[in-house]
């Protein structure tokens, strides 16, 4: 219920920032930065070599500064009892599902964005603070984002988080696909320590087939499925598994890449024809309110 | 001109082939080149390998004394977060012999000597071909299978040392040297009580079946892993298996598929040891108790189809090729000269009859010879 309300509530921020942005005669997204290369990376998560040592979560953790138990602690199986979701935190988790028979191992799965070929977090956004690189990593920038959430709202994997805690400057947190390191010719934290290299980093293109020789040289440890081929129009970071994915909690989605909220709400204004008069008014409160918000925060 | 280039690539693929660690003769070997190497003319800095075809296993069988007894493992330098790590190549080729021997974890091999997982998994895991994994997830691939089977759990500080956190156990090079697994003593024999409605038991007489049957470990154990014997989690597998799962081991040899055959393997009663004489009517005792099964059972798991008569194995004999004192029977002079069917009138030449030339005597009252001790 507290979720259905949140929404609703981003929802309506979004409404609000999509009506203001609408009019404003600022380009929205730095349109060549969200052409897809051909030669873009992405990584092959082979969750049947996963082993659930989350080291990756460490390594991600220490790559992005935030704040981490020793590595030694993460040996602790224990956390596998609830299922988890990356947030502000902890850019990517890694979750367990038992085995099905008892001479099986449990299944590991990682997650954390997808890096989507045609992210709806970049189309929702409506400062253009996310964008497509062309190494492949959808990241956002803090100088842009105005905090409205909106991506939050529609990405299909309900991966940006919030800083919630944070009264000064709360940020959009996600996995970036470690642009920085990526930059300076690393391999993203988590795949370079991955132990059992379930963390496949490659060209997008040289992954797609791997996976599917894979799938054709052991049809016993694989569905005939690479999760992420073909998923919202394709994603950078794609999934073998040994069972039908939904019972990994991978939501099922089209082909289609998931519209960016924003399109249908410029649509629905479109249709109710708001007259811009109203939506000046309303930015007139909103940029008011927030200044005032801003003052008692600084006066605190 | 053609000609001389292809003989000069030809040399220099040799020259290069030399200088690889990938056993230096490889070449030359009875194999097809194109099994491993997908272009024409390999070279070391473009070997063109095919992705490890695991399917076509080539068998590699060496002794676990022959392999190195410990390795340092300190190739992947992630040296800011582990020590090197010492491992027991001996303890593990010996826990490994009783299931798949060297292929457990050599489970691609060119002709030759067992080679190095890093000839093949390289060094570096930002690379072009990403088709293999690299070292480091190549080394945890094979240890965590079985490894985490066997614990149950994943922890990296079982083998792993943190930098600079004193030394573990695990990793104390004097006892790891030491280190051996200890000989494993198969049972004897094995009862089983089983759920069928008749002949509720199973004897499985483990002996026979190596040293009568001359099967290897592997022939039954290749799936077992170190879970088997040693569990720290649950040693019996609790699920219930299916009839056909129990069958599994069994069924690579005996068809347990046909309902005629169950009373081969159930009876009712604990039954004895295989006896030739018993099961097919050919006594094995006297003259062939040394020879192994396959000499005469030349295809492997089939066992019918052999007839009793001497000549079905030996051909025809004649004073030529047969030398009846090994018998234990030495013929008298005016006996020695005669043809083997004047005497034996069966195929299997075991039974005596006198009565072609004499009509009083018979066989053993009287002897065309003397016994002496058999050879
Ligand atoms: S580091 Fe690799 S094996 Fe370990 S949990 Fe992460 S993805 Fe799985
Ligand atoms: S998974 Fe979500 S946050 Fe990541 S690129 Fe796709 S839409 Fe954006
Ligand atoms: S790619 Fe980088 S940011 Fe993303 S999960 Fe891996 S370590 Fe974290």
């Amino acid at each position: 219920m507290v979720n259905e309300s949140r929404r609703k509530f981003l929802k309506l921020t979004a409404l609000i920032g999509a009506s203001i942005t609408g009019l404003s005669p600022r380009k929205l997204k730095a349109a060549p930065k969200n052409i897809l290369d051909k030669n873009r990376m992405g990584v092959l998560v082979d969750t049947t070599a996963c082993i659930g040592c989350r080291k990756c979560e460490w390594a991600c953790k220490v790559a992005h500064n935030l704040p981490t138990l020793p590595l030694e602690s993460y040996d602790d199986r224990s956390v596998f009892r609830n299922m988890r979701r990356p947030d502000d935190k902890a850019l990517t988790v890694v979750n367990e599902y038992p085995a099905k028979r008892q001479e099986e191992f449990p299944i590991n799965v990682k997650i954390q964005c997808m890096h989507c070929d045609h992210p709806a977090c970049v189309s929702a956004c409506i400062v253009g603070a996310f964008s497509k690189e062309e190494i492949g990593a959808v990241v956002w920038d803090t100088k842009k984002c105005i905090g409205c959430r909106y991506c939050m709202v529609a990405c299909p994997f309900q991966i940006p988080a919030f800083e919630f805690n944070k009264a000064i400057q709360p940020e959009i947190r996600k996995c970036d696909f470690c642009f920085q390191r990526t930059k300076e010719g690393k391999l993203p934290a988590c795949v370079e320590i991955c132990p059992m290299e379930a963390l496949t980093y490659g060209k997008r293109e040289e992954l797609v087939k791997i996976a599917h020789e894979k799938i054709k040289l052991y049809p016993e440890r694989y569905i005939n499925h690479v999760y992420g081929e073909y998923e919202v129009g394709g994603t950078s970071w794609m999934y073998l598994a040994n069972r039908d994915f939904v019972e990994l909690q991978f939501p099922k989605l089209g082909k289609n890449p998931a519209p960016g909220v924003t399109e249908a709400i410029q649509h629905g204004i479109f249709a109710y024809f708001v007259p811009p008069v109203a939506l000046y008014a309303l930015l007139g409160v909103v940029m008011w309110i927030n200044k005032n918000r801003k003052k008692t925060v600084e006066a605190e | 001109m053609k000609s001389k280039i292809l003989l000069l690539l030809i040399v220099i693929h040799f020259v290069i082939n030399a200088q690889t660690k990938i056993s230096k003769s490889h070449s030359y070997q009875q194999l097809n080149c194109s099994t491993c190497h997908s272009c024409q003319i390999p070279t070391k800095e473009n070997p063109c390998l095919r992705a490890c075809p695991r399917e076509s296993m080539i068998r590699i069988d060496q002794k676990p004394e022959e392999g190195p007894r410990i390795l340092t493992i300190n190739k992947i330098k992630e040296t800011d977060i582990y020590e090197p790590v010492i491992f027991s190549h001996l303890a593990h080729a010996e826990m490994a012999e009783i299931s798949g021997g060297c292929r457990t974890c050599h489970h691609y091999n060119p002709p030759g000597n067992v080679i190095a997982c890093s000839e093949c998994h390289g060094l570096q895991r930002k690379r072009e071909d990403v088709s293999k994994p690299d070292l480091k997830g190549a080394f945890h691939r094979q240890c965590m299978n079985c490894h985490r089977a066997w614990s149950g759990n994943t922890d990296c500080l079982v083998c792993h040392q943190l930098k600079g956190k004193g030394k573990l156990v695990s990793q104390n090079k004097e006892l790891i040297v030491k280190r051996i697994h200890p000989e494993i003593k198969a049972p004897n024999k094995i009862t089983y009580t089983t759920n069928a409605t008749a002949g509720k038991q199973v004897t499985f007489y483990h002996n026979e079946h190596v040293n009568l049957f001359n099967y290897e470990c592997g022939d039954c154990h290749k799936n077992d892993n170190c879970v088997k014997c040693h569990s720290k989690i649950n040693t019996v597998s609790t699920s219930k298996k299916s009839t056909k799962e129990l069958h599994n081991k069994c069924s690579n040899c005996h068809d347990t598929n046909s309902k005629v055959n169950c009373s081969f393997c159930h009876s009712e009663k604990e039954k004895g040891p295989f006896n030739h004489l018993v099961r097919t009517g050919f006594d094995i005792t006297k003259f062939h108790s040394k020879l192994s099964c396959s000499r005469c059972h030349t295809t492997k798991n089939k066992f019918s189809g052999l007839s009793n008569e001497c000549s079905f194995c030996h051909g025809k004999w004649s004073w030529d090729n047969f030398n009846h004192k090994i018998t234990g029977f030495i013929l008298d002079e005016t006996h020695g000269e005669l043809e083997c069917n004047s005497c034996h009138k069966e195929p299997t030449y075991s039974k005596l009859d006198c009565s072609d030339c004499h009509e009083d005597k018979s066989y053993p009252k009287d002897k065309p010879g003397r016994l002496i001790k058999r050879l």
